[in-house]
């Protein structure tokens, strides 16, 4: 607010007047048209955030209610506002005498009123609301928001008054202040960024984080001795039937003896009341003295489970190596084939100390393969992008394709030659496929000759077409020749236009009008797209004159660069869902989604190297009369080598850093795997993942930064 | 022989660099353009090959058009027509050798140079081409590597390669001290005079112009304003020198 006052001797009071009503609206009046805009954009934009953000507190949002708090907040705040600025006034004017007074007291007022606004902010929240209408708003976003609002719309107010379009404009650094607190605050709410809970629960997550943090455990084996002994116990027990007889203790072997080894299972019924079934006393020995032992159940399956609940499992074994236990028979699901007794088991199991092997475990090799995969795809997707993007490269690189030319009539030749060239090879394509196999048996040859086909056929009928067209041209009269290009223009335009035509009956016209809709009109728009493409394309032909040209190579860029751009700005990882989709989850699939992003990206990078080349050379060999291509070889190659390379280095880097999280959406590698054990809830071996990540990209970034220091 | 006739170049910006410009250059003559910066030197010698393309007017290269050749009659007429550059031009990063070797491209088929491929009969045509400008014991160095006077006669090997009929030189000694300068312009006059190559250079010192001229034309914002044999331009009056360079030129070198 310290604008300069003394060059403009008087506030005028109308324009702030006009932004008291409408902010920005006297800013506009007096010229600074649009500071005005901005100013009310802002107030409006932050507004309506603070409505929509504030509301979403409850599944429903009452948007009404929010607007309305919103309103009494803006109130309110304006309100301190105005009573805290008033007596910020005073103090300058009267107490603040000393220059440091002065100096520190902007800093101070603002320091303030942050301090009075969130003391007074529970009152404020509480004027105009109950506690209920509270409780379906976040109460403190709005009023912050407001509180910002106001701000910036006391500001606008003074700003209008002195204000003198374009020849007295003073800072607007408040005011960004202003808007970017504004946005902050906004942010905070929408992003719902909340301190307080990643503390609350840093505890519980502490254990898995150290799992992750720290997983080397599960790398390895490990053997472990044990001891065990088992005992046979049959249940139910009806009258008659042949129990296993009772074990004896074994001399220098563990042994556990059960008795008696006929009972009845515990049972719970269908509202989970557990009746007990047989107890049984249990004696072991031939343990190793003074450890625990650990009694496991086996049904007649074989599948084991600590039998909790039924009396104690982890058992102190006495220093002559034996011990007693009671244990009732636990309830066990019996599969309901099995009818009659079953012979169950009892097991005591006692654990030596693990014992390290030194062997990698399965989930470690696991892990590695997987590591492997990741930085083939990385690799693989580079190969594949180098191959693909150069010769996109030269199309994309504005020097080299700005010198091409054409006549209209070779322009028209050409692209007659370019679709009927195409058809021709897809003719051909369809004579030879079947000798192949077609696209069942031979999918790649088949693709192959379609795809070498057309593109030969497509060229070379274009260069013909258009050299032939260019000559007759030549040799007619001059008008003729210009009206031959005008008619040429105006077919191109018109096919291309009747194109657009059904496009837009289908694409636009169907939004509105459904399918049927669109199918209707679609004759109508054709015709007049037709029409109309006919025209321009004339025209066009019309205003180049009888020796202009066409900028072909220049359209070629253009839409070289367009195709780039676009394969660029979408995610790899968005490439990879798609990849997905269409050959399934698994490293191909990665594999094409980098391939396609490194094409796009590598195209893009090695275009602008072409483009920033010394031109010196290409003329020096264009006047020796060396063709385009020659001159690509021997003029642009040379000169594009080094930074052809840094630029594939730094791609395989982001490629292999691409590739170990690409799996996280199917695109195998090791994200597949991390993603796969986080769901399972297994962290350890998350952590194996991420540390194989961490150290493999830490890697790859020291080796290509090597590699790039030496080549400068 | 070389007529040029209303030649008129207009950039896409809109400056005029030659206006209505019309000369006729004999077979054998050593033609040196003189004008200040910015008069169009450049320009008329980028436009006689089409590396720039002229506006309006006509040139004649023995009786064929230029300006309306097609791109293939274009290319066996620059084979014909050697150009040497005042920066060199060359492809720094590639062998003195290679570099000499490009000059042969417009007789050799394209697609060769897909696979790099020079035939062994070029190869000694090459090395016998950088004999006759003396640094044949550098045919292996990279062109970076290269002091300016040895790029400049790297420039003229490749220029030779071209058998050419005629050489367009732009300032070719503009960037090298005196003693350089004479000894490429004598590399020039050589195949001027036992060739009988026609030669069109533009060049800044008069002291130059009246040792190798045998004709001289004059530029001055884009118009012809001077035309003289050899003779005329070692007797130029300050008239006539200041009708080229301006009313508050100084002569500082007279003589030659
Ligand atoms: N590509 C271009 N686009 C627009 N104007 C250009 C271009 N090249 C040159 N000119 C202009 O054309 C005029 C003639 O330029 P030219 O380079 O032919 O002069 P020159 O006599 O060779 O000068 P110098 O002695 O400095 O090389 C100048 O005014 C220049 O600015
Ligand atoms: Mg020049």
């Amino acid at each position: 607010m310290g604008a300069n006052k003394s060059s403009l001797a008087k506030p005028s009071w109308l324009q702030a007047l006009l932004s008291l009503l409408v902010p920005g609206l006297g800013q506009a009046v007096s010229g600074a048209v649009s500071r005005g805009v901005y100013i009310f954009l802002s107030v409006v934009t932050l507004s309506g955030l603070a409505v929509f953000a504030a509301a979403q507190r409850p599944r429903y949002p009452d948007y009404a209610l929010s607007f309305r708090a919103y309103l009494y907040f803006l109130l309110e705040s304006a309100a301190l506002l105005l009573f805290l600025l008033a007596l910020y006034w005073l103090a300058r004017r009267y107490a603040m005498k000393t220059e440091f007074a002065r100096n520190v007291a902007a800093p101070a007022f603002v320091a303030v009123t942050v301090v009075v606004l969130f003391l007074a902010a529970p009152q404020m929240l509480e004027t105009f609301l109950s506690a209920a209408q509270l409780k379906k708003l976040y109460g403190m976003t709005s009023l912050l928001t407001a509180f910002v609002v106001a701000a910036i719309w006391a500001w606008n107010v003074y700003d209008a008054a002195w204000v003198r379009g374009k020849d007295f404009a003073p800072s607007m650094g408040n005011f960004y202040m202003l808007v970017i607190v504004g946005v902050l605050v906004l942010g905070t709410r929408i992003v719902q960024i909340n301190p307080a809970k990643a503390i609350r629960e840093y505890k519980d997550t502490g254990v898995i984080l150290g799992q992750i943090a720290w997983p080397w455990r599960v790398a390895f084996d490990y053997s472990r001795s044990e001891l065990v002994a088992i005992a046979k116990v049959q249940a139910p027990c009806p009258p008659g039937s042949n129990p296993p007889p009772v074990q004896q203790p074994k001399e220098g072997r563990p042994w556990v003896s059960v008795t008696p080894t006929c009972g009845e299972l515990s049972k719970r019924d269908a509202e989970g009341h557990l009746t007990y079934g047989t107890l049984l006393t249990i004696r072991g020995g031939g343990f190793k003295p003074n450890k625990k032992v650990h009694i496991l159940w086996a049904n007649p399956l074989g599948n084991t489970f600590t039998p909790r609940g039924f009396g104690p499992t982890d058992i102190q074994v006495g220093p002559d190596g034996t011990f007693t236990t009671k244990l009732y028979i636990p309830d066990v699901t019996i599969p309901s084939v099995a009818k009659g007794p079953q012979i169950h088991e009892l097991r005591v199991v006692q654990r030596g100390a693990a014992k390290f092997t030194g062997r990698l475990s399965k989930d470690m090799k696991l892990a590695l393969e997987a590591m492997l995969e990741s930085i083939m795809m990385g690799l693989m997707a580079t190969a594949f992008g180098i191959v693909l993007s150069v010769p996109l490269s030269f199309l994309a690189a504005r020097n080299l394709m700005s010198t091409l030319h054409t006549t209209s009539q070779g322009f028209v030749g050409g692209v007659i030659g370019l679709v009927g060239g195409a058809y021709l090879g897809k003719l051909a394509g369809d004579y030879l496929a079947p000798l192949v196999g077609g696209l069942e048996k031979a999918p790649i040859l088949t693709f192959f000759i379609y795809f070498t086909l057309v593109l030969v056929l497509a060229i070379v009928a274009y260069r013909l077409l258009s050299r032939a067209l260019d000559s007759i041209a030549e040799r007619l009269p001059a008008l003729v020749s210009f009206g031959v290009g005008i008619a040429g223009m105006a077919l191109i335009g018109a096919v291309v236009g009747y194109e657009l035509g059904l496009g837009y009956a289908h694409g636009i016209l169907g939004i509105t009008r459904g399918p049927e809709g669109a199918l209707q009109a679609a004759p109508h728009t054709a015709m007049l797209g037709a029409v109309l493409g006919a025209f321009l394309g004339g025209l066009w032909a019309w205003r180049l004159g009888v020796h202009g040209t066409i900028p072909i190579g220049r359209m070629i860029y253009a839409a070289t660069r367009l195709i780039l751009n676009i394969g660029r700005s979408i995610e790899p990882l968005i490439w990879a869902i798609m990849g997905v989709i269409w050959v399934g989850p698994g490293p191909f699939a990665g594999f094409i989604a980098l391939t396609i992003h490194s094409v796009a990206a590598l195209g893009k990078l090695y275009s602008e190297a072409i483009e920033s080349i010394d031109p010196g050379p290409i003329e020096a060999l264009q006047a020796t009369g060396a063709s385009r291509l020659q001159t690509i070889v021997y003029a642009v190659i040379p000169q594009v080598m080094p930074p052809f390379t840094a630029f594939t280095l730094y791609r395989w880097d982001i490629n292999v850093r691409m590739s170990t999280i690409i799996g996280l959406v199917g695109g195998g590698g090791i994200g597949f795997l991390l993603i796969q054990w986080i769901h399972q809830f297994q962290y350890e071996q998350a952590g194996l993942a991420v540390w194989l990540i961490t150290i493999t990209v830490a890697t790859l970034d020291f080796i290509s930064a090597s590699i790039r220091e030496k080549m400068v | 022989m070389l007529v040029v006739e209303h030649l008129t170049k207009v950039y896409e910006d809109g400056t005029v660099a030659l206006k209505d410009v019309s000369f006729t250059v004999d077979d054998g003559e050593f033609l040196v353009i003189i004008g200040l910066s910015g008069s169009g030197k450049s320009t008329l010698l980028r436009c006689i090959n089409r590396l720039i393309e002229p506006t309006e007017g006509r040139i004649l290269w023995n009786g064929v058009d230029i300006t309306q050749a097609s791109e293939a009659e274009m290319r066996r007429i620059r084979r014909e027509i050697g150009m040497i550059f005042q920066h060199f031009n060359l492809v720094e990063r590639s062998s003195v050798l290679t570099n000499v070797l490009t000059g042969r491209l417009g007789y050799l088929p394209s697609w060769w140079s897909l696979i790099n491929y020079f035939p062994e009969r070029e190869k000694e045509r090459a090395m016998a081409a950088l004999e006759r400008v003396g640094i044949a014991d550098k045919a292996h160095n990279r062109a970076d590597a290269l002091s300016g006077g040895q790029k400049q006669r790297v420039g003229i090997a490749r220029a030779l390669m071209q058998e050419p009929k005629m050489i367009l030189a732009d300032e070719p000694v503009a960037s090298l001290d005196p003693v350089l300068a004479h000894s490429i312009l004598g590399y020039l006059e050589t195949l001027n005079q036992e060739q009988g190559i026609t030669v069109l250079c533009s060049l800044h010192y008069l002291d130059l112009v009246q040792r190798y001229a045998t004709k001289v034309i004059g530029l001055r914002d884009g118009r012809l304003v001077y035309e003289g044999t050899g003779e005329q331009i070692r007797n130029i009056t300050d008239e006539e020198f200041k009708q080229v360079y301006g009313q508050e030129a100084q002569r500082l070198s007279v003589g030659g």
